[in-house]
């Protein structure tokens, strides 16, 4: 014990870089025993269930639970102590933490998954090594990549004043783009999120009745609260103040609630949308999230909101934009996910 | 009759005092049964929206309602479990998370057995073909992958059985 002490305060005292890790740090998977079982060891368990009850049948025949709650003069206390998270976040420091989001008792909790999204399903089943599959690129065994210049280039040191710069831009513009690497088996790109949002004009000109109506529908249609945004520039023509009126609602969805939206606009409202020829194919931002918009006659179309398409006043269902956020960096890659998923793309396609 | 202030004969005349001949101090229990006397409102369950008058401007009764919803507390308070249900919540919650992560490992391993497969096959092409890497060089063309992308055909989502109708023998694909 006292040597485990030692050692421990020792591994704390000594830079990071000597301290021997556990786990190797090349490792791409991680495989832990507690994850290797074994179902012959099942033998070592109780074989009868603990949930059975043991009483005896007349104690069981007498019991009488109503009789004895209106007997009662008070309500019971709770059985056991019941922990509390805290309401506010009040620093690392603070004796009263917050449980994990996996814990019952969090605020963060969110029960489920309660389903297995059938997009997810065709996207492990099939999409996934198929897109790996067209990505491939054959290098030779012992294939090194020439060495690319840097991104961020120098200054030549043809004036004093040179001194001390930071790094110059790219060339053609300052943008710097993500890095593409080659598709292989560990960064197949997948949906991340998908966020939804649409700018109602008439919330600012109008009433708020506007705004409440969007709100609902894209909560509607998309299992997610929504959060309200004001102006951030000035439309003079639609009478429209920055900072003053509130003109937008956004959701964002992930995990179970995007797959679910995914696949009902795959599945339910893009193919009955008349005369659609598709996602425009210059549609992106060049970083892997495809952008495209609905019609407030296409977003009526969502099974959420024909079935109860009397509760809202027609006129006031929003257009949305949609944006597709995917693991992939660049937009061709993006595209290729999106096509293999059931979303068209017309037109010239622009990277 | 002796007479009162005028301060005093106002407030017995709000409190419903009788102005007796000889004046006794109201106490509480008198005062309460008074004002009990007189109910304050009489009940109704009508919906004070709906007792106003018809020609009043009210809303669009729909969108009425869907700010009642919107506004709506949505978050309930987070569970309480006791120390059983707790238990029983944890491990159920970390075998799902053990499957989880053998389910992904086991996708992964998959892929990657793939992808080694794939290695294999064109290494083979390269050198073992006899074709002087023409059947190489062909496979790894990809002139229209990222301008074709996948036939619409293909961008469906899988179904557990075909449909009703099963095979569609009369579909064309669109000409534009």
């Amino acid at each position: 014990m006292a040597a485990s002490e030692s050692s421990r305060y020792l591994a704390r005292s000594l830079p990071r870089a000597f301290v021997p890790t556990v786990r190797p740090q090349g490792l791409c998977l991680r495989r832990n025993v507690s994850g290797q079982t074994a179902p012959a060891d099942l033998n070592e368990l109780e074989s009868a269930t603990s949930l059975a009850s043991m009483a005896s049948s007349d104690a069981v025949k007498s019991f009488d639970p109503i009789a004895r709650s209106s007997q009662r003069k008070k309500q019971l206390p709770r059985s056991r102590y019941q922990f509390r998270s805290p309401k506010y976040d009040r620093g690392p420091l603070h004796p009263h933490q917050p449980p994990p989001p996996s814990d019952p008792s969090s605020r963060l909790y969110i029960p489920g998954p309660f389903s297995l999204p059938r997009v997810e399903q065709t996207y492990q089943s099939t999409v996934a090594s198929d897109i790996l599959t067209l990505c491939y690129v054959h290098n030779p065994p012992g294939f090194k990549p020439p060495p690319k210049a840097a991104r961020l280039r120098s200054w030549d040191d043809s004036s004093p004043y040179h001194k001390n710069r930071p790094l110059r831009g790219p060339r053609g513009g300052d943008v710097l783009r993500l890095l593409r690497k080659p598709i292989n088996f560990n960064n197949v790109p997948k949906l991340e999120r998908i966020t939804i949002h649409s700018y109602i004009k008439q919330a600012a000109q109008e009433n708020s009745s506007w705004l409440h109506v969007a709100g609902m529908a894209v909560q509607a249609i998309t299992n997610a609260k929504v959060e309200t945004f004001k102006s951030k520039t000035s439309v003079a023509t639609w009478s429209i103040v920055p900072g003053r009126d509130t003109v937008a609602v956004k959701a964002e969805l992930r995990g179970e609630d995007m797959l679910h939206f995914f696949g009902k606009l795959v599945d339910v409202v893009l193919p009955r949308i008349k005369d659609w020829e598709g996602v425009k194919g210059s549609s992106g931002d060049s970083s892997g999230n495809i952008t495209f918009g609905l019609e407030p006659e296409n977003v009526a179309l969502f099974p959420e909101i024909e079935v109860n398409y009397d509760m809202y006043p027609p006129k006031m269902i929003p257009g949305c934009h949609i944006t597709v956020h995917t693991s992939a960096k660049t937009d061709k890659d993006a595209r290729l996910l999106l096509s293999a998923m059931g979303i068209p793309f017309y037109g010239k396609i622009v990277n | 009759m002796r007479s009162l202030s005028p301060i005093l004969a106002s407030l017995a005349n709000a409190l419903k005092i009788p102005l007796s001949s000889a004046p006794t101090r109201p106490s509480i229990t008198q005062l309460s049964n008074e004002l009990l006397k007189k109910p304050a409102r009489t009940f109704t369950t009508t919906n004070p929206l709906l007792k106003r008058k018809t020609n009043a401007p009210r809303g669009d009764r729909r969108v009425t309602l869907i700010r009642y919803f919107l506004w709506h507390p949505l978050t309930p308070r987070p569970l309480r479990f006791s120390r059983t249900r707790f238990l029983r919540h944890w491990t159920i919650h970390r075998a799902w998370q053990l499957h989880q992560a053998q389910q992904r490992n086991a996708r992964e391993l998959e892929l990657q057995r793939q992808w080694q497969a794939m290695n294999a096959a064109c290494e083979e092409l390269r050198t073992g073909a006899g074709d002087g890497g023409k059947l190489f060089r062909k496979s790894m063309n990809k002139r229209a992958v990222f301008t074709d992308l996948f036939p619409i055909e293909y961008g469906r989502l899988q179904t557990e059985g075909p449909s009703q109708e099963g095979w569609n023998h009369e579909w064309k694909r669109m000409v534009k």
